[in-house]
């Protein structure tokens, strides 16, 4: 496995993205710590994205455009998407959250690949997200408290340095698929790197 | 028994035991033993513990009694797995200091930057060295 060699970040994305949406079909034992280290590593510099900015664009978001689901995409999507990323399925009791035993490892692969030398030291958001059932700011709610969880697994139980983590929850705001909104698909936690 | 003897019997003793004392496993191999061995009984027992601080860790003692036999004996194992590759990870940098002085000099320390240079100078570097990185799991 090569980690030194990054590829350019505009075809990482898009592989990225496309890779996912078949891995989400395969099984999870598929996931291994390399291919998250590979599709994270080689951030840039800095990004000026606070957690805190993008949780409070959900909210408005939500009263700006109101309704059953959302019509318009999030002002930081753009900018999110040319980040370096990954894409991962954590199951949780239902509208809990409490991760489920046969996600540990999930958690784990994560919390290895967040140690190793290519990602020590870096920064990355970890983004929940839900489909569209459901109420919109019952949703956000609920994925901000999904990413907490997670985000504390990482930093106790496998000791990753808390400030390399900020955990946002983004609801049904921004699903991976718009045309199936209810689609299993749109249910997953996206780890970004925003730099150093 | 002499003293002479006592430490041949425990060298003896601890032949088998080195080897796989001497080797560490990452944190997903480690933790999915939890979830794979007490599974069922987090799901029954701690059903508002979550995988963070320690709750579930908590929660499997506190319920030691009624947890099956194999959840509480790989629970123990699974905290000595993690616990060793914390350790290995503490210790890597300082077995490595050396080499890392030797050829690494140039590298601006911080972020994986001198770990990094390591990985890379690996036919270069110490065996102690190149040990500590694998059992820190950097490789």
């Amino acid at each position: 496995m090569k980690f030194n060699t990054p590829l350019p970040t505009g075809l990482a994305t898009f592989a990225v993205v496309f890779g996912l949406g078949l891995s989400a079909v395969n099984a999870q034992t598929a996931l291994s710590r390399n291919e998250i280290v590979n599709s994270l590593q080689g951030a840039q510099a800095k990004v000026d994205i606070s957690a805190d900015d993008l949780r409070k664009q959900a909210l408005e978001h939500i009263k700006k455009y109101p309704g059953d689901n959302s019509t318009e995409v999030l002002p930081l999507a753009a900018k999110l998407a040319q980040l370096r990323q990954f894409n991962v399925e954590i199951t949780f009791d239902f509208d809990s959250d409490r991760i489920r035993p046969e996600s540990y490892e999930t958690v784990g692969i994560i919390a290895d690949a967040l140690h190793t030398p290519y990602l020590m030291g870096q920064t990355f958001f970890v983004v929940g997200h839900t489909d569209a059932k459901g109420d919109r700011e019952y949703n956000l709610n609920l994925s901000q408290r999904r990413a907490d969880a997670i985000r504390d697994a990482l930093v106790t139980t496998f000791r990753v340095p808390a400030g390399q983590l900020e955990a946002v929850g983004l609801g049904e705001e921004q699903l991976r698929d718009p045309s199936k909104p209810d689609a299993e698909i749109n249910r997953r936690v996206q780890l970004i790197n925003v730099g150093f | 028994m002499n003293k002479f003897l006592a430490l041949i019997m425990t060298c003896f003793l601890m032949a088998p035991v080195l080897p796989a004392a001497a080797q560490t496993v990452g944190f997903a191999d480690a933790i999915k033993i939890l979830g794979a061995s007490c599974g069922k009984d987090i799901n029954t027992y701690c059903k508002t513990a979550n995988l963070g601080n320690n709750e579930i860790g908590q929660c499997l003692s506190q319920n030691q009694s009624k947890i099956s036999a194999q959840c509480a004996a790989d629970s123990i194992t699974v905290t000595a797995l993690l616990e060793a590759r914390f350790a290995a990870q503490a210790a890597a940098p300082k077995l490595c200091d050396r080499d890392a002085q030797q050829y690494c000099k140039l590298v601006k320390p911080g972020n994986g930057n001198v770990l990094r240079c390591l990985l890379k100078a690996q036919p270069s570097v110490s065996e102690k060295c190149n040990t500590a990185i694998d059992l820190a799991g950097y490789r």
